[in-house]
């Protein structure tokens, strides 16, 4: 019996390939069928039923600083994710507020998924309106300027560009937003 | 016993003189240059953690373009390039036959170093598409799907062409490999571009892609070569070849379900990660089985490590592949993942897998075929053996360095009272370390580089190659 099998090419083809595309389907194609929630961008009204707000797509603009977020690889350092983790949701809130963990609904219009898997910098899943534009373009011309002991790179070819700095800075001013978390809508420009 | 497990451990057949192994050459002489080259870009950007300016005005050479390049570069440039020509080997000696076509097997060696060359050029650019590992550009990734059709052709047709019925545990691995590779890369490359596909349903794609290409491509090409290469460089058979079986069919069915376990506490449907850690646990047995046949088949042959630097490299790897693949379920539960996902831990389990696992069962692999093909004696088994020394020192410096400072790091996140940057100064000393052993590593790079070329340009030099056979039309 085992000396049949192992002698066999076409069927070992077929019991491989088998046992990928189970594996491989359930767990790809079914659950965006089973989760909806993967496919319909966030909304909500009813305060009761958690943060209220409403995701809505991304301008010409913010596309721009998209790419330039994906061409320069922030994300091999930034992570975009609140996990349902008690440290997550402190860390990404600012200025004493604590942030909404994120849920699929908000990355429907995401081009590129940014969740990213390494944190060498904070996550920036909340990071829009935390700072104002005058802030990153200094942290970008130089980061160590205003963190000391930081290692991100600097990025002077994005400061220098005046174009590409306001797209970057639109973009990460989306972060989060969808989620209207913010108690006096205290976002910085 | 069966028959083909003694094969794999008997004396060199006289026919081994029917292979003309041109491309294996090609093959592993490119994998060899690349791995010194992108090993000087793992240098720099293990630099750049310890000195974030170094190189950081030119747009080139930021982090965020190097990074990948050293991924890719690593994983396709060295690592699936030397397992391809191993398997260019392997898997004519194991059929009992010529491979299929040595023309072909060429053109895809040169169409191997077109895609690296692109792929650097490229993603220095900041030419890529986002999706980690998946990086290089849809036209290179286009010409990655062609050269793995041209190998899988060559090498199905070297299996359907055996002369030997029953097929060996690596022909097992290979076939596997080949055909996985195949939809694996295809859904991380191209479905993941499809539209409509965006946010979390993009990324579960990308999970499924980057964990299968470590768990369904390097796994099963490295644990081919550790099939072939344990027995034949110990000359002792297999211990079981029932228990190799039960290897590969439970990694054929438990690991294409693990993807979600790398967004676990994540924006990703809870049974979902709960179905991924499920089989992260469930993972132990193939690998288990694997290793218990390794060490089961070195019973009463230890003494031979001693002076046997390929056989050295492959249990060291075999060692770090059940470190490695015991790490992985454990980060899998959702207590141990909230410590350590995200932190330096990450790539400390990452580098035990490519590069103590993986990296390490391909050079053993190298180092025995490359005087073979050659038909000469390595340059220097002294070189090897220091090159093996540096690799493992290195190596095991990197690996402990990012465990114990990722563990700490996870453990200061999870104390929302320590401001983030100072989690980032704290682990200064940590990035330090990785350098110092990267230097190590990297030096043992360039033995392995210099003793393999060496063992190449030596056997011209030393006595006239015999004119191969005349080639299969
Ligand atoms: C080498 C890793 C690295 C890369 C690449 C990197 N960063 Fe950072 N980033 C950091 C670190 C470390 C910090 C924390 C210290 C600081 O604020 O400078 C940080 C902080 C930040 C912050 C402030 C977050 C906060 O909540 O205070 C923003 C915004 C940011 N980075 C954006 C970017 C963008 C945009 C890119 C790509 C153009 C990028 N980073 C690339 C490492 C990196
Ligand atoms: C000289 C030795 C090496 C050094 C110094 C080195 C350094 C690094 C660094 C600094 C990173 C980024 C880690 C981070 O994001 O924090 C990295 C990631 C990576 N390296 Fe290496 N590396 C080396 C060898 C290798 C080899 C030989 C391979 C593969 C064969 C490899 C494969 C990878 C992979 C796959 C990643 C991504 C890990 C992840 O997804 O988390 N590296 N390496």
């Amino acid at each position: 019996m085992l000396q049949k099998t192992d002698s066999n090419a076409t069927g070992f083809v077929v019991a491989a390939l088998g046992l990928f595309f189970i594996g491989g389907l359930l767990t790809t194609v079914a659950p965006p069928l089973l989760d909806k929630s993967w496919n319909k961008p966030f909304k909500n009204s009813d305060p009761a039923k958690g943060p209220t707000g409403k995701l809505v797509g991304y301008t010409e603009q913010e596309m721009r600083g998209y790419h330039i977020y994906v061409r320069e690889g922030c994300k091999y350092c930034h992570t975009q994710q609140v996990r349902t983790l008690a440290s997550d949701v402190k860390r990404s809130g600012w200025k004493g507020v604590d942030a909404p963990v994120s849920t699929p609904d908000e990355f429907v219009y995401d081009w590129r998924q940014t969740f990213g898997t390494k944190r060498t910098g904070p996550d920036l899943a909340r990071v829009g309106g935390k700072y104002n534009k005058q802030w990153h373009a200094a942290h970008f011309r130089n980061p160590r300027d205003l963190v000391p002991g930081s290692i991100m790179p600097p990025f002077p070819w994005i400061a220098d560009n005046p174009q590409e700095l306001d797209d970057l800075v639109a973009y990460l001013q989306t972060r989060g937003r969808a989620k209207d978390w913010r108690p006096d809508n205290d976002y910085e420009k | 016993m069966a028959v083909q497990p003694t094969l794999a451990s008997a004396p060199v057949a006289a026919g081994q003189d029917i292979h003309q192994d041109t491309t294996v050459k090609m093959f592993l002489l490119g994998a060899v240059g690349y791995f010194a080259i992108v090993g000087v870009i793992a240098l720099i950007i293990a630099a750049k953690f310890v000195w974030p300016e170094f190189l950081g005005t030119i747009s080139y050479f930021t982090y965020g373009r190097m990074r990948p390049l050293h991924v890719n570069g690593m994983l396709f440039g060295w690592l699936l390039a030397a397992d391809m020509g191993l398997a260019y080997y392997i898997v004519p000696r194991l059929c009992g036959v010529r491979l299929w076509s040595e023309k072909l097997g060429v053109a895809t060696s040169i169409l191997w170093n077109i895609i690296i060359v692109s792929a650097i050029v490229s993603l220095l650019g900041g030419y890529q598409k986002g999706l980690e590992y998946a990086d290089l550009p849809t036209p290179v990734a286009v010409l990655v799907v062609i050269a793995w059709v041209m190998f899988g052709v060559n090498i199905f047709g070297t299996i359907a062409t055996r002369k030997y019925q029953q097929m060996y545990v690596s022909t097992w691995y290979l076939m596997g490999t080949i055909l996985w590779t195949a939809f694996v890369y295809l859904t991380g490359n191209f479905a993941t571009l499809l539209p409509g596909i965006t946010g979390v349903n993009q990324a579960n794609l990308t999970w499924m892609y980057t964990h299968n290409a470590v768990g369904l491509i390097f796994t099963p090409a490295g644990l081919a070569v550790a099939y072939y290469f344990i027995p034949r460089a110990s000359n002792t058979p297999l211990f079981s070849h029932k228990l190799s079986m039960i290897g590969f069919w439970s990694l054929a069915f438990v690991y294409v379900w693990t993807g979600a376990h790398h967004m676990i506490h994540g924006p990703i449907s809870q049974w979902l990660q709960t179905i991924s850690i499920v089989f992260s646990v469930m993972l132990l047995i193939p690998v288990w089985a694997v290793v218990y046949n390794f060490i089961a088949t070195m019973k009463g042959q230890w003494h031979q490590l001693g002076d046997n630097v390929s056989l050295k490299f492959l249990m060291s790897g075999t060692v770090f592949y059940l470190l490695t693949c015991f790490q992985g379920p454990m980060h899998s539960l959702r207590s141990v993942n909230a410590i350590v996902s995200k932190t330096d831990w990450i790539p400390g389990h990452a580098h035990m897998a490519v590069l103590g696992t993986f990296s390490f069962m391909a050079m053993a692999g190298v180092y025995y075929v490359i005087p073979r093909v050659f038909k000469t004696t390595l340059h220097s088994e002294t070189l090897a053996n220091w090159s093996f020394w540096l690799f493992l020192i290195g190596g095991l410096g990197m690996f402990t360095a990012l465990w114990l400072g990722g563990f700490w790091q996870g453990w200061q996140w999870n104390n929302p009272a320590i401001p983030f940057i100072d989690t980032v100064v704290a682990l200064k000393p940590v990035w330090m370390v990785r350098f110092l052993s990267g230097i190590m590593i990297f030096g043992g790079i360039v033995l392995f580089m210099f003793n393999i070329i060496s063992t190449a340009i030596g056997a011209g030099q030393r006595q006239a190659i015999p004119q191969p056979v005349a080639v299969k039309a």
